[in-house]
């Protein structure tokens, strides 16, 4: 059974009266383990489509259903536990808490959680460690490089063992280099940790490193490309 | 108890800020507690006083004085058992900001009505058998350092008493022994002043020791109707209503005093509550990262409402703390003045809830914010 399933899911705004049609129909399943891109220009409905999967938006039609749960009929308090056990967001400007350190900022999902202060601290040391940051528990967000940032926010994401990661341009504030430290994490956290993700881009050397590929354009799936076929 | 950390670092992130806020909380609680402090002070001498006594004055004003020869017309009134008079001195010591209550007593009288003014045996005859001695409070003698023995000089204050200085001797430092009476005043024998005086033979009121407490208006009726047509009308009350109408020579300080502290206390509220409106404008992104991953809104508005909270409570500690440090007769040294109690318990207790408060409606409306903000719109209004 496919772990994401959206069937027919439109999205549509309302801005001074007019509506703005974002998703129209969209159909996907992606399976359990599954790395997936979503590719298309600006104003595609690509961040749409990833808010949906994380229940931070709302479809105006459709249903999506993630593992057993239909998401879309969750109340938003409903929608946020559900958020807190799921989902593992990483965001492009990686949105860390400033005068959090990093240590905290990945401790801050598991604060939602009946962990004990020492079972929180052994969570947030293993992500530090498998993002590669271990030592860096104690910096804050402005004494870490901008590839250091997107890797403490990625162990944020992945601290509470999520069902599923979502990327919304994960390299899209990033150098080459740190883009690319950035991508083979991800990559390992999908082949080493069977982590199912869906990562949003317009590099497409980021497209490369994900198993499928979804294009979208004027919110509608335009093409379907398995990478390495 | 796991996200009071992250209360206290979001507090942290703007120091200057947050440190402005505890100070401006601080100092509505100080005003707050000083002012109710200042109005207890007042109304001390109303609170404690007896129903037993009842008190004599012109029926004009308390400023005008009647003829001593009164007294034996009211002593002849059924139902008052003894009586005694006063006279308002208004002396100054060496500098009129050294402004303290003085007044003229018949003092065997005036000692035996008010047993609340406690003296040792020894102190009491001194005082007695001394025409120009005169006893003092012990809360007045610790402010100006007055001990037994000592000389007092007092220059005229009032036209009536002449223009010549008068010269005390301390006998007694007296305790007070009860509300109605407090321990910032100077009380030194009526003949002194008397001798002295333009117009001889004047009490500024009698206060009667009556028998039974609930014949005190029928008691007074009679007074009052002894004096009726007279050049000299009488007002006699209650001690408690007397002491009221005392307090009231300053105007309605209920009123005023109680209006300054709302005053305050609302312009605080308003400054606390636009700063933390504006801090959580500040970090709308980083409360659309929260909820994206997994805080529910009640938690964002419990950490947001608690900031704020924490915040005037920390102000609301030092605020009362400083005004149980300053506000009170020795450190002011204007106890005297107003017949102060200090900041008391009860003052502090009343300022800290009023932080509370404070917290809690300051922090409302940004919590409220904070908590129904739309994750999608403050995301994307940061990229």
């Amino acid at each position: 059974m496919a772990l994401i399933d959206l069937r027919d899911v439109t999205k549509s705004y309302r801005r001074d009266q007019i509506e703005i049609p974002v998703l129209d129909g969209v159909t996907i399943t992606v399976d359990g383990g599954d790395f997936l891109g979503l590719m298309g220009p600006s104003g595609s409905g690509k961040s749409t489509l990833l808010n949906l999967l994380a229940g931070i938006d709302r479809p105006t039609r459709g249903s999506i259903r993630i593992g057993e749960v239909e998401i879309s009929r969750l109340s938003e308090r409903a929608l946020a536990g559900w958020r807190a056990r799921h989902i593992g967001f990483i965001f492009q400007l990686y949105n860390l808490i400033p005068v959090l350190t990093a240590f905290e900022n990945v401790e801050l999902p598991l604060l939602l959680t009946s962990l004990s202060k020492k079972q929180r601290r052994d969570h947030v040391m293993t992500a530090l460690g498998i993002v590669g940051l271990g030592d860096r528990e104690k910096h804050y967000p402005r004494q870490l490089s901008g590839g250091q940032e997107q890797r403490v926010a990625i162990a944020r994401a992945i601290v509470t063992d999520p069902t599923l990661l979502l990327a919304d341009e994960p390299t899209g504030d990033l150098d080459a280099k740190s883009a690319g430290e950035v991508l083979t994490l991800l990559q390992r956290l999908n082949q080493e940790f069977k982590k199912t993700i869906v990562m949003v881009t317009h590099d497409p050397h980021a497209a490369e490193r994900a198993a499928r590929l979804l294009h979208l354009e004027k919110g509608t799936l335009v093409e379907q490309v398995k990478v390495g076929a | 108890m796991k996200f009071i950390g992250l209360i206290l670092k979001s507090a942290r992130r703007s120091k200057r800020r947050t440190l402005l806020t505890v100070i401006s909380v601080a100092i509505a609680v100080f005003l707050f507690a000083a002012l109710r402090a200042v109005l207890d002070g007042f109304n001390a001498g109303a609170e404690g006083s007896s129903s037993t006594r009842i008190v004599t004055q012109r029926s004009t004003s308390l400023i005008f004085s009647m003829p001593t020869s009164h007294a034996e017309q009211i002593r002849n009134t059924p139902g008052v058992q003894d009586l005694t008079w006063a006279s308002w001195f208004g002396g100054i010591y060496k500098d009129p900001r050294n402004f303290f209550a003085q007044f003229a007593i018949e003092p065997e009288s005036y000692l035996r009505i008010y047993p609340e003014i406690l003296l040792t045996p020894d102190e009491r005859k001194a005082f007695l058998d001394d025409r120009t001695g005169c006893i003092v409070g012990d809360g007045l003698a610790k402010v100006y350092g007055f001990k037994i023995g000592d000389k007092i000089t007092l220059k005229v204050g009032i036209p009536t008493y002449g223009r010549q200085d008068f010269d005390f001797n301390v006998r007694g430092i007296y305790r007070s022994g009860g509300g109605s009476v407090d321990n910032q005043s100077m009380w030194f024998h009526w003949k002194y002043a008397d001798e002295r005086s333009v117009v001889k033979g004047q009490a500024g009121w009698y206060v009667m020791q009556i028998a039974n407490p609930d014949h005190a208006a029928q008691v007074s009726a009679a007074i009052d109707q002894k004096f009726a047509n007279s050049p000299y009308e009488t007002k006699t009350e209650t001690e408690r209503a007397f002491q009221s109408s005392f307090v009231s020579m300053f105007g309605n300080l209920n009123l005023l005093l109680g209006s300054i502290g709302i005053a305050v206390v609302i312009t605080t509220l308003f400054v606390a509550g636009n700063t933390m409106a504006m801090s959580v404008r500040e970090r709308t992104t980083e409360i659309a990262v929260m909820r994206t991953l997994g805080f529910p809104s009640s938690t964002i508005f419990l950490l947001i409402a608690g900031e704020g909270l924490m915040m005037a409570i920390l102000g609301g500690v030092v605020g009362a703390g400083l005004a149980r440090a300053i506000v009170n007769p020795e450190f002011l040294n204007a106890g005297t003045f107003i017949p102060a109690v200090g900041v008391n318990g009860a003052n502090m207790i009343t300022g800290l809830g009023l932080s509370v408060l404070i917290g809690l409606l300051a922090g409302l409306i940004p919590a409220t914010m904070a908590s129904r903000l739309k994750i999608v719109d403050a995301l994307r209004r940061a990229a």
